[in-house]
């Protein structure tokens, strides 16, 4: 499989990189290539430019300083896990990094990376043949969401399995532009939108995630259920994280919606109470109101749903002292 | 426009002249003549292009080869010496690792990235890292198997 012709840039600092997008602005960042790649293979993405960061230097390292572990955009996911402040600390972070796909793609892919991907749909990650059967889809350039049976929509779902544990660690990231730096909310960088789902700016580069130390406080995990446990996208995954210390709860979740998403009634919910039955029996119906599920997937809504509440549970339990 | 690519692959540099649009696995087979490094799904999922770019193990049908420049990529070819299998390849003849063999160089590969990171793997640590490498003869035991043995742990699996 070919991938479509494209103009090859590699620049050596971000600042660079920051300019090509500018002047460019189809092209397209490169990094570990997982992701970005398959899609080109599959011809739904076909940039003019491709800005390869191969090149830029120095932004593979996770490192503690000012009371956050910082981790350079370009760290690939096995580094991530294999630091041993993160495996031991932040496990939430080191079990999700090391759940993406296979060891393969956790050698290439970097955090930046990751949480930069694009969202998937069963109308979008296909091949060209396939795809031919119906109209192109509205991410892919054409008018119709064939998820929504609506024009000018895109219901793809993000599918990334760290943004979530990230998410409940309280994750900032850095963006690098034009304009300067600015250290903004995990959060904010998704829109919400299935065919645009990131929020940085033209010429904005993800350029190193900030986890504050008060995360290492708490007990977390991350939970996902896929149809294969060896290489697979989340059919849903949802990352927890609790600190007894100050009676705080915050859970995660991805492959539900057009973003990772907060289920933020559930942890209004539990705020200040202890785990135990009274929260269990209450997750379920605090979960299925969260997302905005659609079938962007093979995956019935309601199993769906059903795993929502049951990984949840599965890591309240956990941190109860359970398996 | 066509770039040149100066590549190392298997300890020598080659000095190429490719569209930026092919990948590391393209130049390895087509432009170099390696052909053991094979191409499964072309989408890295199966595992069957595996090579090792600085000792890590990479995809190389998702990686483009101008992103290698620099880097150290060794391939199959680049295992044994002199005539002489290495020491893994030998634990998959001898084990019987393999059945029609089109998924091999890639095990191999991982393989490889697996011993040189964990001499002594668990067979746990192995079935993870090996997850990604797909084979549609035969089990995934003896493949297993072969990996214990090059490292020389029995781990009571014969």
């Amino acid at each position: 499989m070919r991938l479509p012709k494209f103009d090859y840039r590699s620049p050596n600092s971000i600042q660079e990189a920051s300019a090509i997008l500018l002047e460019e602005p189809s092209a397209r960042v490169l990094a570990g290539g997982t992701d970005l790649l398959v899609n080109m293979k599959h011809k739904v993405e076909t940039p003019a430019v491709i800005v390869s960061l191969a090149a830029v230097p120095d932004r593979n390292y996770v490192k503690k300083a000012d009371g956050a572990v910082r981790i350079g955009a370009l760290t690939p996911l096995k580094r991530v896990y294999t630091d041993s402040f993160v495996a031991q600390k932040l496990p939430a972070l080191a079990i999700a990094a090391s759940s993406v796909g296979s060891y393969h793609h956790q050698t290439m892919g970097t955090l930046g990376g990751n949480l930069c991907q694009q969202t998937r749909c069963k109308f979008f990650n296909q091949s060209k043949w396939w795809r031919n059967s119906r109209p192109i889809c509205f991410k892919a350039g054409g008018e119709m969401c064939h998820v929504a049976k609506k024009e000018h929509v895109c219901y793809s779902t993000y599918c990334g399995d760290v943004a979530p544990a990230l998410l409940v660690l309280k994750a900032e990231v850095v963006l690098t532009g034009k304009a300067g730096v600015r250290q903004v909310p995990l959060e904010s960088i998704y829109s919400g939108e299935g065919k645009t789902p990131l929020t940085l700016q033209q010429g904005e580069l993800l350029t190193e995630i900030v986890i504050p130390e008060q995360a290492a406080d708490g007990f977390s995990t991350y939970r996902k259920f896929a149809n294969r446990g060896s290489i697979d996208f989340p059919i849903v995954g949802a990352a927890f994280w609790t600190s007894k210390k100050t009676g705080e709860s915050r859970i995660g979740f991805t492959a539900v919606d057009r973003k990772p998403l907060r289920a933020l009634q559930l942890e209004d919910f539990m705020k200040g109470k202890q785990l135990g039955s009274e929260v269990i029996e209450a997750v379920d119906g605090l979960v299925a109101k969260e997302a905005r599920l659609m079938l962007s997937s093979i995956d019935s809504l309601s199993q769906k749903r059903q795993l929502m509440g049951q990984l949840v549970k599965k890591a309240i339990g956990e941190a109860m002292g359970g398996r | 426009m066509k770039k040149v690519l100066a590549l190392k692959v298997n300890g020598d540099t080659h000095e190429v002249l490719i569209s930026p649009n092919m990948t590391l696995l393209e130049v390895l087979r087509d432009k170099l003549g390696l052909m053991g490094t094979k191409r499964g799904c072309d989408l890295g999922a199966c595992g069957a292009c595996t090579v090792l770019v600085d000792g890590e193990a990479y995809l190389s049908c998702i990686m483009l080869a101008m992103d290698a420049a620099g880097r150290e990529v060794t391939t199959i070819e680049g295992l044994s010496g002199n005539g002489q299998l290495h020491p893994i390849q030998k634990s998959f003849v001898d084990v019987g690792g393999l059945q029609c063999g089109f998924c091999t160089p890639g095990i191999v590969m991982t393989a490889k990235a697996i011993l040189d990171e964990e001499p002594k793997p668990t067979e746990e640590s192995i079935k993870k890292k090996m997850a990604g490498n797909l084979c549609r003869c035969t089990g995934y035991k003896k493949v297993v198997e072969a990996v214990m043995d090059a490292a020389g742990v029995k781990g009571g699996l014969k």
